[in-house]
């Protein structure tokens, strides 16, 4: 992955959610130890305060959880959180995005929703 | 636990005051990046706390004891700078002996990876390297001594876009392995925000802001929108900077605490982030007028 640092999206929040993302993807699992803030830190060339910082979202958000001297693990309800909040928070913030820019296009809504079935379609199509 | 206080610290040269009754503490083994333009201060405030140079007038305590002529301080706390003056009898390889022989947790090993992985030769002479040669050279000396205290002002001037990266990536690797304290000295944020855990903002030698970097990378927002919108909704925000772009459009930059952003996009206006070096760049501008009056 590779970080953005023009000030879009805070470091840390993109290392909290590169951890989602592996979660998602499977490559970590319920109760498996994810990387400490030392190794992240590593992998990305940032500061360990900076990683530690995106760990401790997801603690907050109950994704990782702590085994003290041992360091945080997947929670086992972490994926079911994360899909959750991927679609009520990012999912429905970038509605309200295309709600607003097809408002200002006077796109209306029938007309909207099929744009989006064509967008669908398309990437089902460039799954199969 | 701070190892750096300063207080009511100020430096005079001549009639110049480089320093204005600076007040600053650095915590134990952070890094962090002091920014500032050009003659803010920065190098003065570096070569007292490196105990190079008496401040006129203030209290500086680095390791708990005042720097200037301190055996301690020149001990545990590595200068480095692009002029270094390092005596030209001595090889590059025998002034790495020599700091192997001053600074008790030099280490050897790092020093001469470094080198070899940077191409010198052990017989080359400092007067005869390139200005990022130099540079890189410095880096290794500043690294290897692994000071309790490492103070780096500007390391990776005339360095080339691979070395910068390649420095960044080196100095990391063994902060993690050897945590220590460094204050890293530089105009070019962007290159290094990634490494820092604090920011120190200096303008016209006083402290402007020391905040995680975080903090500064939420500091300000951007608004660009028809001009008299704009103009009319920031009157009662803190502006850090206006421009007109293009025809009838405005680009304000704004303090974001307590701006109802939703409000403004509602209105019409874009929100833009803005970059921590972009943050820095507004607050340290000058408060009137830019290049363009100059050429009035």
């Amino acid at each position: 992955m590779h970080l953005l640092s023009d000030g879009t999206k805070p470091i840390y929040v993109q290392i909290a959610e590169w951890i989602e993302t592996e979660i998602l993807n499977g490559n970590f699992q319920a109760d498996d130890k994810v990387y400490s803030q030392y190794k992240l830190a590593e992998i990305f060339t940032i500061n360990p305060a900076t990683a530690a910082k995106g760990l401790t979202i997801l603690s907050d958000e109950k994704i990782l959880y702590s085994k003290r001297g041992l360091g945080k693990f997947v929670t086992p309800e972490a994926r079911q959180l994360i899909l959750d909040k991927r679609k009520n928070h990012t999912l429905k913030g970038l509605l309200d995005e295309v709600a607003l820019e097809a408002t200002r296009l006077s796109v209306g809504e029938s007309e909207l929703q099929e744009m989006l079935r064509e967008s669908m379609e398309k990437i089902e199509g460039e799954e199969q | 636990m701070n190892v750096v206080e300063c207080e009511k610290v100020t430096k005079k040269q001549g009639s110049v005051v480089a320093l204005n009754e600076l007040n600053i503490q650095i915590k134990k083994n952070t890094i962090t990046g002091l920014i500032g333009r050009n003659g803010a201060g920065k190098t003065t405030l570096l070569k007292i706390l490196a105990g190079l140079w008496r401040p006129t007038s203030g209290h500086v305590e680095v390791l708990s004891v005042n720097p200037f002529n301190s055996l301690t301080v020149s001990a545990n706390v590595a200068y480095i700078d692009d002029s270094m003056d390092f005596p030209n009898t001595l090889t590059l390889s025998e002034i790495l002996q020599a700091g192997k022989r001053f600074y008790g947790n030099w280490d050897s090993q790092l020093a001469e990876r470094l080198f070899e992985y940077f191409s010198f030769h052990p017989n080359q002479l400092h007067t005869h390297l390139s200005k990022g040669k130099a540079s890189t050279f410095n880096m290794i000396f500043g690294l290897a001594a692994r000071c309790e205290i490492t103070l780096f002002d500007e390391p990776t001037n005339g360095m080339d876009a691979s070395v910068r990266k390649d420095f960044n990536r080196a100095l990391l690797k063994d902060y993690l392995a050897y945590p220590r304290t460094m204050i890293i000295s530089s105009h070019h944020l962007e290159e290094l925000e990634e490494l820092l855990e604090d920011i120190l903002v200096i303008k016209n030698g006083k402290e402007l802001l020391h905040e995680p970097i975080d903090v500064i990378r939420n500091y300000a927002i951007g608004l660009t929108g028809r001009s008299e919108l704009v103009r009319q909704w920031v009157t009662d925000k803190q502006v850090l900077y206006t421009e007109e772009v293009g025809a009838n459009t405005c680009y304000a930059v704004v303090k974001s605490e307590g701006i109802p952003l939703e409000k403004a996009k509602q209105l019409g206006m874009k929100v833009t982030p803005v970059s921590a070096s972009d943050v820095c760049v507004y607050l340290t501008n000058r408060t009137t007028g830019g290049i363009d009056d100059v050429f009035k």
